[in-house]
């Protein structure tokens, strides 16, 4: 067998055009997301000599073996494992922001406290009815603190559990998805560019379904991915191209849980995590209010009616409702006060009863109780702010390693296209020597 | 060999993390120098606003207590007016006592000296009736309505209960609004004005010995003029401890606003100094920025 000087330079010509176009392609999607840098596999052609011709020299040039895709695995991982433990972060922090403002920025400690200052008052006066007045609408406001406090909770609430079923949503239409692709997967060429984009396609699937919740990738030889929630033990959620489906429910107290067709689920880490967690934290804060406003309704009730009021009758309930959202003020009159002992006459400046009162007011202590619910929910969004801008960095860092490794440098690239038009135009010369030889055998004369 | 150690897009996503970073501290420091508080919710620092909850809460209580003790005081200054004129009416009363014991006054003169007498006793009923700031009795402890009410045949009578109100002026202490009749009115087994109103009756007729009657009252005045002199001495003494409790609560108020400052104010000097050099920063990285991505192989390949 012999050498074919034209089709050798054929061969590299073609092979340099195969590597420019690649550069190209590497150019041109320098800054699509998930796009993975490509290289060209090449190898020489050569054939080996047969039994007595050891000697021959059969070189047939080059060949594009495949397109190579740089991407490193682990650092993948990292990147979804680490983007989990940000997007939980953040989805908690968040919740717990809202839940924080409903709490702090209603005012419903300040409105406590002006309805102690108002019963503070009436003590210098009891039978005064402007102070009495005052009792009364310091009441309404607060009453109705407490119900704007109550449905701010609820809407927090019911924002987090929309964006929670809306993560479920994306998690199995990722997970759908990612079963196409790996159908897909099964059929494509090896190391194709066909394959090279499917590939792409699968990691940022997998990127983006790590987001909402924490999966383990296991790669098959066929490239195609099965998918486990939470660790490589844990319920399956894709194999090949079968995919669970996942569910929530909520429950009474606004709490969520998930389903992995049927079977209960609980994803440590992504978005899905975080929002479960807040709605804790939730239906913890929400109980908190509901109890200050049943402690403050309870001991305001119960000393009313151990009292009479101003026209001398026997103290009536000044509250209605049982929680922070039913509170409301069951008396519009300041005379309903009952300020005096029972047994007083009507008119009566004594003001024992309006002592036991603020007693039990006191002893209930609904602005300590406040105090400390919005202590407990503040100290969790600092405390989880800084894990949140920890793990921030953390898949910051990771996403930026991937990138450096497999991402498109653009003077890396400049130089291979410089490299590979140099390739090319050699491979013409080689031609233009090829030409030359054949003319110099045919002008021999 | 490669050229650098980083790809295109890393390089523009640590640059911009680092950027977005730097101008969010420096925001937030804007807003710490606009609001003049280092807090703008609680989770900035939940341990600080809680004490600022705290802290404001005192302090809205403690306006309460100030107007409590304004009102005290006013009710006592009114009370010790009315103790003062107490002292001029029994000072006068103990003069036509003295008078009425001279044994030189014919009954006649005692007689207009017993309707004089009468009279300032009708006008001491009335001073005993006075008002407070809030128009109720000044000397009828928690009565709502009159502290002496008159009987038919004109004696006066106690209608009040046994104490005046309590007022609270914050951190547990509390001042007694007034006195009531009986505290400086009463004293052994004597009622001034039921006293006043026989020696009256005995000077107008009512009694064969008026002038001994004269000489037997001047005890009882004597003992009502100081009577009422301790009341005052008592109302003295409560308005110098509304001040001294006015006088702490001014200072706990000053101690609480220091404090307020120190847990959520922000220092400015410190924090413009921080700012400028997170712009200085900001601005380096910036320019360094602008200088890097604009440094490209392509410019240079021709």
């Amino acid at each position: 067998m012999s050498s074919d000087l034209l089709s050798i330079a054929r061969s590299g010509a073609k092979a340099a055009r195969a590597a420019l176009d690649v550069t190209a392609q590497n150019i041109a999607n320098a800054s699509s997301e998930g796009y993975v840098r490509r290289s060209v596999g090449l190898s020489e052609v050569s054939a080996a000599g047969g039994v007595g011709r050891t000697g021959d020299i059969s070189l047939s040039g080059v060949r594009v073996n495949g397109i190579t895709r740089d991407a490193d695995v682990f650092r993948q991982a990292e990147v979804r494992r680490t983007g989990a433990d940000a997007a939980r972060a953040d989805a908690e922090v968040k919740g717990l922001e809202n839940i924080e403002a409903a709490v702090e920025q209603t005012g419903v400690y300040d409105a406590t406290v002006r309805f102690e200052g108002a019963l503070q008052q009436l003590v210098s006066e009891p039978t005064d009815g402007s102070l009495r007045a005052s009792v009364i609408e310091s009441g309404r406001t607060l009453a109705s603190t407490f119900n704007v406090t109550a449905s701010s909770l609820d809407a927090a609430g019911k924002g987090l559990r929309f964006e929670a079923q809306d993560g479920v949503d994306q998690v199995n239409l990722l997970t759908g998805e990612l079963a196409r692709v790996n159908a897909r997967l099964g059929r494509a060429a090896d190391a194709s560019s066909d394959q090279s984009t499917l590939l792409d396609q699968r990691d940022s699937l997998l990127q983006r379904l790590s987001g909402q919740i924490d999966v383990t990738a296991s790669f098959n030889p066929d490239k195609t991915v099965d998918l486990r929630v939470g660790s490589a033990t844990g319920p399956q959620l894709l194999a090949g191209q079968s995919a669970g489906t996942l569910a929530m429910t909520a429950a009474n107290d606004g709490t969520i849980a998930f389903t992995l067709d049927g079977a209960a689920v609980t994803p440590s880490s992504g978005a899905l995590a975080g929002k479960g967690q807040a709605l804790q934290q939730l239906a913890a804060t929400r109980g908190q209010i509901d109890a200050v406003a049943a402690g403050i309704v309870a001991a305001v009730n119960t000393a009313q009616t151990g009292g009479v009021d101003l026209s001398g009758a026997a103290g009536q309930p000044l509250f209605a409702g049982t929680g922070a959202a039913d509170m409301a003020m069951a008396q519009t009159d300041g005379a309903k006060i009952a300020t005096a002992p029972a047994g007083a006459a009507a008119n009566s400046r004594d003001a024992t009863n309006l002592g036991a009162l603020r007693t039990a007011l006191a002893t209930a202590d609904p602005a300590g109780n406040l105090d400390s619910a919005i202590f407990d929910v503040s100290s969790a969004v600092a405390g989880r702010t800084v894990t949140r801008d920890a793990l921030d960095t953390i898949a910051g860092t990771a996403r930026v390693a991937l990138q450096a490794q497999a991402g498109v440098d653009l003077d890396q690239e400049a130089v291979n296209l410089v490299r590979f038009q140099q390739a090319f135009q050699a491979s013409g010369r080689v031609m233009q020597v090829a030409k030359d030889l054949f003319d110099t055998l045919l002008n021999l004369h | 060999m490669t050229i650098v150690s980083t790809s295109t897009s890393a390089f523009f996503e640590r640059a911009r993390n680092e950027m977005t970073a730097l101008r969010s501290r420096a925001e937030t420091l804007q807003g710490e120098i606009g609001s003049g508080s280092r807090l703008s919710r609680s989770s900035d620092d939940p341990v600080a606003a809680s004490r600022l909850r705290t802290l404001m809460r005192s302090d809205s209580l403690s306006k309460i207590d100030t107007s409590n003790a304004n009102r005290a005081t006013a009710d006592l200054n009114l009370a010790d007016s009315a103790l003062s004129d107490f002292a001029d009416a029994i000072a006068r009363a103990r003069e036509l006592a003295t008078q009425a014991a001279n044994g030189t006054l014919t009954n006649a003169q005692r007689a207009s000296i017993g309707t004089e007498l009468a009279g300032i006793r009708d006008s001491m009923v009335g001073l005993a009736n006075s008002r407070d700031s809030s128009g109720h009795a000044l000397f009828g402890g928690e009565s709502a309505g009159q502290a002496y009410t008159l009987d038919a045949a004109g004696n006066a009578r106690y209608a009040g209960t046994a104490s005046a109100s309590d007022l609270p002026l914050g951190d547990g202490q509390s001042v007694t609004r007034s006195l009531t009749g009986p505290e400086f009115l009463n004293f052994g087994s004597t009622d001034l004005l039921a006293s006043m109103k026989t020696l009256a009756d005995a000077l107008q007729g009512g009694s064969s010995d008026p002038q001994g009657a004269a000489r037997s009252a001047l005890d009882s005045l004597s003992a009502g003029l100081d009577a009422v002199t301790t009341g005052q001495t008592v109302v003295g003494a409560r308005l110098a401890w509304i001040d001294l409790t006015t006088e702490r609560r001014t200072n706990l108020g000053e101690l609480r606003a220091g404090e307020e400052s120190d847990v959520g104010g922000t220092d400015l000097a410190s924090t413009v100094a921080k700012l400028q050099e997170m712009m200085t920063v900001l601005e380096a990285s910036q320019a360094s920025f602008g200088k890097l991505a604009g440094l490209s192989l392509f410019d240079r390949i021709t």
